[in-house]
């Protein structure tokens, strides 16, 4: 029972949250310690949960150590967007009007997290799809949370309209993937999928299922909407696109390619390969003319999806485990950016030039903006460099050496991108003085994350533990 | 057990050093004197090492590394990385090479009244980067502390430096990435035909034929952007000529003999046969870094180009004792590797020194520097001397040991070009010499008042600089012979 009680937990979470506001009626300062501290109490949970056996709940309701590292990046992710969200409730930032409803909005995260749940837990289709719609719907309304502004309102059109199309190119794949196994279950279909003949109806079905899952983690030629959203959606909301809205679609994609697609996998994996490495290029490109950082960010997340994307070309409790490790490192990552970018960007527009001497304003600001875009660009010893040789070495193991050197190449791409901010931050002057203030609070998770970032590659504590469930 | 602790201190302290200088104020002077000590401590810790490895190597030419108290700990267990340290004959030497001039290249920022703090605390990371990649012998372990590096370097020439000192900074940064990214993807194809990262086991371990065929020139080359090869030397003289004095002594010093140390260290000792197909051919590319890095050196006016090139040139005679792949030539090679690092450094400390006070570098605008601050031109000329071979420095016993050992090998291209390569020794000497007679006698151009003495931490460091050079060059043969214990396993596995 004890497998499943996290799961409740954050199910129950949004209705308790709405109902604090509608009949207890209580503050917004206790709304906040309240979700904070809920979403700490399922981390905690989650991690008493012995791993081993998989666990199946009503035969299609999946528990195995995958699904239960994928939880903690789900329940990390909500609770680190919505420390994010303290300021934007409380006052109003970057220039725009503060956002209103709490309760709603992290009823919204927690939907979402429970999507995550959903996809990854996943034995059939119908509940796989059910999952990533959980998971995508609360972010359309997430997007126009700031319904005043016109840019957030526009993004979230846009969101809804090519996420829709998305969506039914999967429900048409799925379809034609039911037409050629006869089941809509996992075992059934692996068995389908391993007796058959590569069949044009099973690459029909692929063809479909990728463009749609394409859509929502920003893969190439799928991947034009994100920097317009990335940019109209509050702070807090583009944070958790691109950490929970990405983890979700690669999530996805795991459980159906290492899944009840395995066999062919191999006959896919070129065709993967080339996304992976058009879409990371593509994301390099994009990022490196970019002045705005929330579209910076949009585009460095698309690469970031292009590497997550390799570890799939590796072989199953590898390419697990790599991806499980991966995106903690990028949690911690991105959110650490993300996080400095709010704090600067609370009296101005979210620019490169409100990074402008900031070295000289706030070292350790300064220090923790070094070290998150350094990791992101994977430079030893920082974690994102551990993400990235694990995934790289995953699929070195399957023999893609060309495209590891196309993948470590545009390395040096993405290095050029996060230095230009580091110029700002580091060597360009201040155009005005404007002081810059750090709430005490929003100071000690900056703290916590840099230092996660700073050592949780380079110490093999978080490797080890994760490789011993998985491997 | 105490040797072996110090070995796992080299590149803890640095980091503990940044950790501790936090709480100490921006203007204090206890901040550069705590840096200094922990330098000092780590000298000294690599110097007891060199002394140690002199004492415990046998100097009967084995096949084996000999390598000293190994630490060996399980580390990222899911890729079966090892935290594998130790050191032999030739990582004491490049230690005790680059300790000190970490040392001085401390010394050298003594004076720097803005933001002394931050540009201490990267320089330390600088210094446990490269302590770390002279002591590691796992690739994994290896790549970390190598590619560091990037981390400081653009912000310490961007931040620190003169003249066009962004664009010289994201040069030299993201040209390193990629010989960086080259490295790491081969490491990853030897990970994957071989499972372990191990050098030691690596080494026993023939790679595949057909994986040396196509991997040995990416690592080669990767490795050869540090060192500035040929079609990659292009970072080295943006990348000098705008970074700050320490940072140039440590680039040209340190860093650039990381590249030729991974060339011989792995890609040689690891894929002999995709070097014996390979680096004939290299040999072009070589030729141009011997033979004609000089003459561009000549045609500059700025003192740090001048040195720039000249460290390209010198840089290629120790690819060219690679090439040779004869012992003799190798350890050329490896005693050019440190007889170059001292006198660039003192090349570069003069150059900071006499740039500090006619605040140009421009050759033409100076004069009769030798009236005015002696001391500074003479150790100039040294290092110029030691540069073009002048026996009894350093420069002379590892330049003539790459000459007779590239001679012996027999292929023709390789023997027409060691014979360009002592011709070209020539032009070292003109433009060597034509620097030093613009900017050092002549009249004076600049009033003898605007021109300060000598400081004492200044004299410190020339005279520490010449006293290496004078040992290496009168007393090369223990060192030699130490060297021949790292050298003689990588010429073994190529005749095997």
């Amino acid at each position: 029972m004890i497998t499943i009680f996290p799961d409740i937990l954050i199910l129950l979470f949004p209705f308790v949250m709405l109902s604090l506001k509608l009949f207890l009626k209580v503050s917004l300062k206790t709304q906040e310690n309240f979700a904070v501290g809920y979403f700490l109490v399922v981390f905690v949970t989650l991690n008493f949960i012995l791993l081993g056996q998989n666990h199946f709940y009503l035969s299609n309701w999946k528990i195995d150590s995958f699904g239960i590292f994928m939880r903690e990046i789900f329940v990390l992710s909500s609770l680190l967007a919505i420390s994010l969200s303290h300021n934007y409730f409380n006052s109003s930032v970057s220039l725009k009007p503060k956002l209103l409803n709490f309760s709603e909005f992290s009823a919204s995260v927690g939907f979402a997290a429970f999507g995550g749940i959903v996809v990854v837990s996943a034995n059939d289709l119908l509940t796989l799809f059910i999952g990533l719609e959980l998971a995508t719907i609360p972010m359309y309304a997430l997007v126009a949370w700031n319904k005043r502004d016109s840019e957030g309102t526009e993004a979230a059109i846009k969101f809804i309209l090519t996420g829709s199309v998305a969506t039914a190119f999967e429900l048409f794949g799925f379809s034609y993937l039911y037409g050629f196994s006869g089941f809509i279950t996992f075992p059934e279909i692996t068995n389908a999928v391993a007796t058959a003949q590569v069949s044009p109806l099973l690459w029909i079905s692929l063809l479909f299922i990728i463009s749609g899952i394409g859509f929502k983690m920003t893969l190439f030629p799928f991947h034009l909407w994100a920097p317009d959203i990335y940019e109209g959606a509050p702070t807090p909301v583009t944070a958790i696109l691109s950490v929970t809205s990405k983890a979700v679609a690669i999530t996805f994609l795991t459980v159906l390619v290492l899944g009840p697609l395995h066999s062919v996998q191999k006959e896919i994996s070129p065709f993967l390969a080339l996304l992976a490495g058009a879409t990371l290029f593509v994301g390099n490109l994009g990022a490196l003319s970019q002045s705005k950082l929330r579209r910076f960010m949009a585009f460095s997340s698309i690469s970031q999806a292009g590497y997550i994307l390799i570890a799939l070309l590796g072989n199953t409790p590898n390419a697990k485990y790599s991806i499980v490790y991966y995106l903690f490192l990028y949690t911690f990552s991105n959110y650490l950016a993300f996080f400095i970018f709010s704090v600067v960007g609370k009296n101005q527009a979210e620019t490169f030039s409100a990074l402008r001497g900031l070295s000289e304003k706030n070292k350790f600001l300064a220090i923790s903006l070094l070290i998150a875009l350094m990791s992101l660009a994977g430079i030893p010893p920082l974690a994102g460099f551990f993400g990235k040789l694990q995934i790289f070495t995953t699929a070195a193991e399957n023999g893609h050496f060309f495209l590891i050197l196309f993948a470590v190449l545009n390395n040096v791409l993405a290095l050029y991108y996060y230095i230009q901010v580091l110029k700002s931050a580091w060597i360009d002057k201040p155009e005005k003085e404007i002081a810059l203030s750090i709430p005490t609070k929003q100071k000690i998770i900056i703290l916590i994350l840099t230092l996660s970032v700073l050592l949780l590659g380079f110490l093999p504590f978080l490797s080890n533990n994760l490789s011993i469930a998985f491997l | 057990m105490f040797e072996k602790n110090l070995l796992n201190l080299l590149w803890i302290l640095p980091f503990l050093t940044v950790l501790f200088s936090i709480p100490i104020k921006e203007n204090s002077p206890n901040l550069k004197r705590f840096h200094l000590a922990s330098a000092g401590v780590v000298l000294l810790s690599s110097i007891y090492l060199l002394i140690q490895v002199f004492q415990n190597t046998i100097t009967n030419p084995s096949s084996q590394i000999q390598l000293l108290y190994e630490t060996k700990l399980n580390w990222l267990n899911a890729i079966s990385a090892k935290y594998f340290i130790g050191i032999d004959a030739l990582s004491s030497m490049m230690l005790v090479l680059a300790a000190i001039i970490i040392f001085t290249g401390i010394l050298a920022t003594w004076r720097l009244e803005k933001g002394q703090k931050v540009f201490l605390g990267f320089f330390q990371i600088l210094a446990a980067s490269v302590y770390g990649v002279f002591i590691s012998f796992d690739l994994v372990l290896f790549f970390v502390f190598y590619e560091m590096e990037a981390l400081c370097m653009y912000l310490l020439i961007a931040g620190y430096g003169s003249g066009n000192k962004d664009y010289g900074a994201k040069k030299l940064t993201l040209t390193l990435a990629i010989g960086s990214s080259m490295i790491l993807a081969v490491f990853l194809g030897i990970y994957a035909e071989t499972g372990t990262w191990n050098l030691i086991e690596l080494s026993k371990i023939a790679l595949p034929e057909s994986f040396q065929y196509y991997a040995f020139p990416i690592l080669f080359l990767g490795f050869a952007v540090s060192s500035s090869l040929f079609p990659f030397h292009f970072w080295s003289p943006a990348g000098h000529s705008a970074a700050p004095t320490a940072v140039s002594m440590f680039a040209a010093g340190v860093m650039m003999k990381m590249g030729a140390y991974g060339c011989l260290r792995i890609a040689i000792y690891l894929m002999p046969e995709g070097a014996k197909i390979w680096l004939p051919y290299l040999l072009i590319f070589i030729a141009f870094n011997v033979i004609i890095g000089p003459f561009i050196a000549m045609r500059h006016k700025d003192l740090k180009f001048i040195t720039a090139y000249s460290s390209i040139s010198h840089l290629g005679l120790i690819f060219l004792g690679l090439a040779a792949m004869t012992p003799l030539a190798f350890r050329g090679a490896a005693l050019q590797m440190i007889s170059h690092g001292f006198l660039t450094g003192l090349f570069f400390a003069t150059i900071g020194m006499i740039y500090s006070r006619t605040h140009t570098r421009d050759i033409t605008q100076m004069g009769g520097l030798m009236k005015a601050i002696p001391f500074i031109g003479v150790g100039f000329v040294i290092a110029g001397f030691a540069g073009l071979g002048l026996p009894g420095l350093s420069g002379f016993v590892a330049e003539a040991t790459i000459f007779i050992g590239s001679f012996e090998n027999p292929s023709p291209l390789c023997r027409v070009i060691t014979i360009l390569a002592i011709l070209s020794i020539t032009a070292t000497a003109i433009y060597i010499l034509r620097c030093a007679n613009k900017m050092l006698h002549g009249p004076l151009v600049i009033s003898k008042e605007l021109l300060p003495k000598t400081l004492p931490e200044e004299k410190f460091i020339i005279v520490s600089y010449v006293i290496c050079l004078i040992i290496l060059g009168i007393f090369p043969m223990p060192f030699a012979k130490l060297l021949d214990s790292s050298i003689y396993p990588i010429y073994m596995n190529l005749i095997r």
